[in-house]
């Protein structure tokens, strides 16, 4: 069978089955069993043990203890005190509670590698607040969901794991490299609000003296240590990204159970039942991305793809559009690990041939991914922020427009300007390039 | 039946709770072992962790079937009636089946060749791991069928008498 042939069928049949409400696990799977049938060199079992292969990785362990870890800190009030301390510090901004979620959401970030877990904790949280003071519903529930985004971004991140195992990129890499656009967005963030607050004449808050400061700062102290402790940990070889996983899960016990005693023992099975399966739902998609992505590549599909873009003569920052277009479009429709999986190992050769860095190509792919948690239809984090904000997805998507313009406008300056992602982690750890 | 279903469900409930927990365990030994040398560098910690996992996900697979918590799309229109609304669902629910029979097919084969083999560190016969792929197929049947007779519920009943029954509400993490 030819590769036009056979991605007709994978991704048609994809497609049709989506088209149907098939969920997209099963659907990736279905698609493969046709060509696994027909073809007389393969066996249908390879749909199987391909799935297996890619469950036996011991990095993808990390996936349910991020977020249980998660999960830990926001049972454990923890997001709380983060919100008290950015309160202190950014509160007294025209729209201050708007520019305390998008603050939040990036210290949050840095201690959980979860965009959803970022919307669940912070969302459930803030949302109310920010009605109760004014804010429109659909301005709250926008900026909730587009500075969620930044959990995936900056350091540790789910999908910065998965794409770091996958595709053989050092995952400590990614970690530095994503500190830069992540700390940009925050910003970009904060600029809208302020233009929001200015237009809309949202309230301002008081301003907090040095002590208040000084208190918030004092009782978040033990949560801002984590990132330090798991990011610092894999960057400078002390744990496995597994490992550090582990050490961010005990850390949160430590601290919810032993130190500010927040969380009993009864709600701990509940912590770990509801990690368990969220991760698994997105985790069993895995193994049928990953067999529908080996077909792909058995039949020289991603190849085939390439000598048609090099024909093209596209150099890095044409490729590196092109790269972002694939997953932003990808990912409004399926979840990012699966999109990595299928998109990401496609386009890899294709990086590679028009000389682009992995760790560049990784950020592009996973900034586009990020932003694929706030679109329709399929935007996770968009559609936990509505239903905490009770509105409906729709009646939130001019505002989210609005925001995610200039967040595109960093896009297309981490697309041109590749250093800027690429300068942090030469300078700490140039071994990692 | 009906009683036993729901305690079999109870039960993937329990198991993948405890396994979450369980996971914790030979991954913080391997920490302890390498950076205090409190106890023992133990090699199977990897191995075990990575077995628990996998049974998490398969699990995971099974509960998301009956919950109806598999990600799907919502890009076509909804369905008015409840009729047409049985329809949708027993088409998507005929897709999964043909999934889960091909997973208790070739899941069996897989299971098969899993038990000529052990593990290389902890010694474990490896059927142990691989049987979750066929159970996971044969689970899948069980919860579809209770799905199943649902949505031929839904197309038989009139318009105004809507049974009640399990709804559909696709998520991922």
């Amino acid at each position: 069978m030819s590769p036009g042939l056979v991605a007709a069928i994978l991704v048609g049949g994809f497609v049709a089955l989506i088209l149907l409400r098939i969920p997209v696990s099963f659907a990736l799977g279905l698609a493969c069993i046709p060509i696994l049938l027909i073809d007389e060199r393969l066996t249908p079992v390879v749909l199987i043990t391909e799935m297996w292969k890619s469950y036996n990785a011991f990095i993808l362990l990390a996936v349910p203890f991020f977020l249980l870890a998660a999960n830990l800190m926001n049972s454990a009030g923890i997001t709380q005190r983060l919100v008290n301390l950015a309160q202190a510090s950014v509160g007294h901004l025209p729209g201050g509670l708007g520019h305390v979620n998008v603050t939040v959401s990036m210290l949050f970030a840095g201690i959980s590698g979860s965009s959803t877990a970022d919307a669940a904790g912070i969302g459930a949280l803030l949302i109310p607040a920010m009605k109760k003071e004014g804010y429109d519903s659909s301005f709250t529930v926008a900026i909730t969901a587009c500075s969620s985004v930044m959990g995936v971004i900056i350091p540790p991140s789910i999908i910065m794991i998965v794409w770091g195992g996958l595709m053989s990129v050092s995952i400590g890499g990614l970690f530095l490299a994503g500190i830069v656009p992540g700390v940009l967005i925050n910003l970009i963030l904060m600029g809208a609000t302020l233009a929001y607050a200015k237009a809309r004449n949202y309230p301002v808050g008081r301003r907090a003296t040095f002590r208040e400061f000084l208190v918030a700062l004092g009782q978040a102290s033990f949560a801002l240590v984590t990132p330090a402790i798991i990011v610092g940990g894999i960057v400078f070889g002390l744990f496995t990204p597994t490992e550090a996983s582990v050490i961010a899960v005990i850390y949160s016990l430590f601290l919810g159970g032993l130190i500010y005693r927040s969380i009993g023992l009864k709600e701990i099975p509940k912590v770990l039942y509801e990690s368990a399966r969220l991760s698994a739902i997105s985790l069993f998609c895995i193994g049928t991305a990953s067999a529908f992505g080996w077909s792909l590549a058995y039949f020289r599909v991603p190849q085939a793809l390439v000598d048609v873009l090099a024909a093209l003569h596209a150099g890095p920052v044409i490729t590196g559009f092109l790269i972002a277009l694939a997953f932003l479009i990808v990912g409004m429709f399926i979840d990012a690990i699966p999109a990595i999986i299928v998109l990401g190992t496609v386009l890899l050769p294709l990086a590679e041939n028009a000389g682009m860095h992995p760790i560049h190509f990784a950020i592009i792919g996973v900034i586009s991914l990020a932003f694929g948690l706030v679109t329709p239809p399929y935007g996770l984090c968009l559609l936990i922020a509505a239903s905490l904000g009770k509105i409906k997805v729709v009646d939130a998507l001019k505002d989210v427009g609005i925001i995610l313009l200039p967040m595109l406008g960093l896009l297309v300056l981490v697309i041109v300007v590749p250093e800027l992602v690429l300068f942090l982690p030469r300078w700490i750890a140039p071994h990692f390039l | 039946m009906k009683i036993l279903i729901e305690q079999y469900y109870r039960f993937l409930k329990i198991a993948l709770t405890a396994l979450m927990g369980l996971m914790i365990i030979p991954v913080t030994l391997q920490i302890l072992s390498r950076h205090t040398g409190i106890i023992p560098r133990y090699i199977w910690t990897e191995e075990v962790a990575r077995f628990c996992f996998i049974w998490i996900i398969m699990i995971g697979s099974m509960i998301a079937v009956r919950d109806g918590t598999h990600f799907d799309l919502d890009l076509l229109p909804h369905p008015k009636s409840p009729r047409q609304r049985g329809i949708y669902r027993l088409i998507v629910h005929f897709g999964m089946t043909l999934m889960a029979l091909f997973f208790i097919r070739y899941g069996f084969v897989f299971a098969k060749s899993g038990y000529m083999q052990t593990s290389e560190m902890s010694g474990i016969n490896m059927l142990w791991i691989y049987v979750s792929f066929p159970l996971a197929g044969m689970t899948w049947i069980l919860f579809l069928s209770e799905r199943i007779m649902y949505d031929l519920e839904l197309i038989s009943e009139t318009e105004s008498d809507e049974p009640e029954g399990p709804e559909e509400s696709g998520e991922s993490s």
